[in-house]
């Protein structure tokens, strides 16, 4: 691993062993966890105050107030002490573990980039992120262009294989961008676009090219289809990553997630996606979503946003820490997301903001770090809440989570502890608490 | 949302008024070490039972505090105060009573939007070495995040220029409220940043581009020389006195003594002075173990009189800095640890130093965020720092530093009445701060981003 030949330390090596001889262990049988003696905290149905969660083969397969455990099952308690248990935390919105190949920022349309060819599972950002409580993240193209490339979803599975930090059949997404940072990137070059026009003209046109591209395509597949005299001369068209891509979205394959900061631009998003008849899935930032909340509820398209963060640059003047709440209140659904290194250790404290600003409860301000975000990724089926069926994506916090004091004690992923507060071993280095 | 201030806007509602009318009416002369006449209170107030967090003498479970003339002239048990007839009275039951929360180091009032570079006065990069930069000059003081971070009950700040460059200027100590900058202006130039972090060499684009100081010893033989350079100025003008002085006591004499020549005044070497002489402070930022101790041989070599700042990847030599007897400015301790670090190694430095009887203050090193300051000192508990000390490194630690713990810093009669009034814990991120005083007076709860809020709330 590449961390590893940098580091000399015994200790390290010795956590990496009892972390894979854990694993082994763990994928051989079928194992049953019960999590005990935890204030269960479900995202979806409200809280248990003394509560058991049971994990069957790495899935959440009972939850209640009391568990009729059979008799001389081969089970493994984890008692949490009375401690708040909640889901993994979603950040659907990050750019980690890219090794700043975030921007294929040669091109304001780049939609056949693929995240996950630059996708850098040893990088330590990931197991900070774990450290406080992340457990899926959605990793996406940068904002420079006005289509980006396709995110990768991954598990914050650290120390495992990179296929098995990739989050299985998860649903596909694309970045779109908008505002500022296109203007800025390419208006710099003297290149299109440098205005908010030229933004939405390379957008459109993109898009044009894309339909030409999918008729071409559906009119050959159709002649195939047909099988009459004409299929045997047709001949397929080039096939186009780029436009590939695009006709995804317009076939509603892709899930579009939009970077995106003021309230008329995202009006122009909404008509530009009815114009081309695709569904846009999130905007993400959306600062300005209070001020169009009705259309985004309408149009059923989700936020991905910050708690307070603002004033950065002139499309965040606008921004004010009540927009999550106002939003949720006229029926959007609504993330808190990270896009930094800084966020993602603690995106507990800022989700506790919403009830701070415009009075959320504990349960919604919850939803917002986990089943929301896990729709705007498209996997809520799987994660974001404590609910039988779901993956045994769970978080033993130490202190209560939606404050300041809230930090994960144990992390598990699919079953399996990645992470535990009393041997954080991934990670360590020569310095040793205390010292 | 607009109830929010429910539990007091009605009684907060007649002190509502604006900062300029009040100061229009109130034409006081207080002559303070703190220089801060205009802006106070018209009436005595007294906020009656509350949980009363004092900071130098516990917690006051039922308690009132008493606000008269811009001061806290009472602070104790509900029953054992007594409240001056004329006082307006508000009922703080339920809430919590808080000094106001002192932010040690901000750039506020030196950006509005950050991206925008016009709006930046943040650090003048001509030079590295630029001692005679005032802050105090570039204070906007009709900034629209200093309301912003007043709401969250930061009451006072110092204003540093961004690092960037070795000395990059003067700081300003501010209260967050006032007429305008020279009301906010608590105390000019008082204290200077001293940064050496690598990232103050020029560096940058390429071996063409770069220009001295563009590595460490650079920058350390710029700094060295400047000193040397303040000292002989020192000299000159120290001998230039003396004959002045002997001149005129000559003037009758016989061999009357020439009127020497003035040496050429030097703004720069002027503004280390204060510095070389040890009557002010000297905020030392270094992040790695070589770095801090390289800067605190330089500090020493001239015998400046320092506190530590940022120390973020210092935790090998700890212990170093705890024998050093110097302040520690923290922080930020949401700063990602750097590849060989432990997860939690920035935020579990403050609970590291305190432990070693280090002083700790924090800061934002922020100007939009400083309404989040209390949030890391309560997040560093999480991380065993004790909570009474956490609420110290925002309050009476930070006035001790700054020089004005007579002043400000914690419930105590004779001090400043900066006062917090929010319905919980002041370090947790879900308290609501329903009303902040600033020398006694309740200011608006009002920003701009409430204004929006209300405005789209419609």
């Amino acid at each position: 691993m590449r961390f590893m030949s940098k580091r000399k330390h015994p200790l390290l090596i010795l956590c990496l062993t009892i972390m894979s001889a854990l694993a082994s262990a763990q994928s051989a049988a079928p194992t049953d966890i019960i999590i005990r003696n935890a204030i269960v905290m479900t995202a979806t149905h409200g809280t248990i105050p003394n509560g058991s969660v049971w994990i069957r083969n790495g899935k959440i397969f009972a939850v209640g107030d009391t568990i009729n455990v059979p008799p001389n099952s081969n089970l493994t308690f984890i008692d949490a002490g009375g401690k708040y248990l909640t889901p993994g935390i979603i950040d659907s919105h990050s750019h980690i573990a890219l090794d700043d190949d975030v921007n294929e920022a040669t091109s304001p349309v780049t939609p056949q980039m693929m995240m996950k060819d630059a996708f850098d599972y040893q990088d330590k950002a990931i197991y900070r992120a774990l450290a406080g409580g992340v457990t899926t993240s959605l990793l996406l193209h940068g904002s420079a262009n006005m289509i980006g490339g396709q995110a990768v979803v991954i598990k914050h599975k650290y120390g495992a294989t990179r296929d098995e930090l990739l989050f299985p059949n998860a649903p596909r997404s694309i970045k779109f961008a908008s505002g500022e940072n296109p203007k800025r990137v390419y208006g710099s070059r003297d290149q299109l676009p440098s205005t908010r026009m030229g933004n939405f003209a390379v957008q459109r046109q993109a898009l044009v090219e894309a339909q030409d591209y999918m008729r071409e395509w559906d009119s050959y597949n159709e002649k195939i289809k047909r099988g009459d005299k004409d299929s045997k001369d047709a001949t397929p068209p080039k096939r186009d990553l780029k436009l590939e891509a695009l006709a995804d979205v317009l076939r509603g394959k892709l899930m579009v997630q939009i970077h995106i900061y003021r309230a008329d631009e995202m009006l122009t998003e909404i008509a530009m996606a009815k114009e081309f008849g695709y569904k846009i899935r999130a905007f993400h930032h959306a600062l300005e979503a209070y001020k169009v909340a009705d259309q985004l509820a309408a149009n059923n398209i989700a936020i991905a946003t910050f708690s307070d963060w603002w004033g950065y640059k002139q499309e965040a003047w606008d921004a004010i820490p009540w927009n999550a709440v106002m939003a949720m209140r006229k029926g959007v659904r609504v993330a808190i997301k990270s896009d930094s290194e800084d966020f993602n250790r603690r995106l507990n404290q800022e989700a506790a903001k919403a009830i701070r600003y415009g009075g959320a409860t504990e349960e919604e301000a919850l939803k917002m770090i986990t089943i929301n975000p896990a729709w705007i990724v498209g996997v809520d089926d799987r994660v974001g809440s404590i609910d039988v069926g779901k993956d045994a994506d769970l978080v033993i916090w130490d202190g209560y989570p939606l404050s300041s004091y809230g930090v994960p004690e144990k992390v598990l992923i699919d079953g399996e502890v990645y992470f535990d507060r009393q041997q954080p071993g991934l990670g360590t280095t020569h310095y040793k608490e205390g010292e | 949302m607009k109830n929010q201030f429910s539990v007091l806007g009605s009684q907060f509602s007649a002190a509502d008024r604006s900062v300029r009318s009040t100061r229009a009416c109130l034409p006081l002369i207080l002559i303070l070490m703190l220089s801060t006449p205009a802006f106070t209170q018209a009436n005595p107030i007294a906020l009656k039972n509350a949980k009363l967090l004092t900071v130098t003498h516990g917690v006051i479970e039922n308690g009132t505090v008493v606000m008269q003339g811009g001061k806290i002239t009472a602070v104790g048990a509900a029953a054992s105060v007594t409240i001056p007839a004329n006082a307006q009275l508000i009922d703080a039951s339920g809430m919590t009573i808080y000094p106001g929360l002192i932010d040690s180091e901000t750039n506020l009032g030196l950006t509005e939007i950050s991206a925008e570079e016009m709006t930046n006065d943040l650090v003048e990069m001509s030079d590295e070495i630029m001692p005679h930069m005032h802050t105090a000059e570039a204070f906007h003081a009709e900034s629209a995040l200093i309301p912003v971070a007043r709401f969250n009950g930061i009451t006072n700040a110092i204003v540093a220029p961004a690092s960037g460059d070795t000395l990059p200027g003067q700081d300003s100590f501010i209260q967050l409220a006032g007429a305008n900058a020279s009301e906010m202006l608590l105390i000019r130039d008082n204290a200077m940043p001293l940064n050496f972090t690598g990232d103050e060499r020029r560096n940058k684009g390429g071996f063409e581009k770069r220009k001295f100081p563009s590595t460490r010893m650079g920058l350390a033989a710029q700094l060295r020389q400047a000193f040397i350079d303040a000292q002989d100025y020192k000299t000159k003008w120290t001998e230039y006195e003396r004959k002045k002085t002997e001149a005129a006591q000559s003037q009758n004499n016989k061999d009357k003594k020439p009127e020497p020549t003035p040496p050429k005044r030097d703004l720069k070497l002027e503004a280390l002075l204060p510095y070389l002489e040890g009557k002010k402070t000297i905020v030392l930022a270094a992040e790695s173990p070589s770095d801090l101790q390289t800067a605190v041989s330089l500090a020493n070599e001239f015998k400046l009189k320092f506190v530590l700042n940022h120390i973020a990847h210092s935790q090998p030599v700890l212990d170093y800095v705890a024998s050093l007897k110097v302040p520690v400015i923290v922080g930020p301790i949401y700063e990602s640890p750097k590849e060989d670090e432990r997860y939690d190694a920035v935020y579990s430095l403050p609970a590291q130093l305190q432990k070693r009887g280090v002083k700790i203050v924090f800061a934002s090193y922020d100007a939009h965020n400083v309404r989040n300051l209390p949030y890391q000192a309560g997040f560093a508990t999480a991380f065993g720092l004790p909570y009474e000390e956490a609420l110290k490194a925002i309050t009476l630690n930070a006035a001790e530093i700054w020089g004005v713990a007579d002043q400000l810093g914690s419930l105590d009669v004779g001090k400043t009445a900066n006062v917090v009034v929010a319905n919980g814990d002041p370090l947790d991120v879900k308290t609501d701060v329903k009303q902040v005083f600033i020398q006694g007076k309740a200011v608006p709860m009002t920003d701009r981003q409430t204004q929006l809020r209300d405005e789209y709330s419609k």
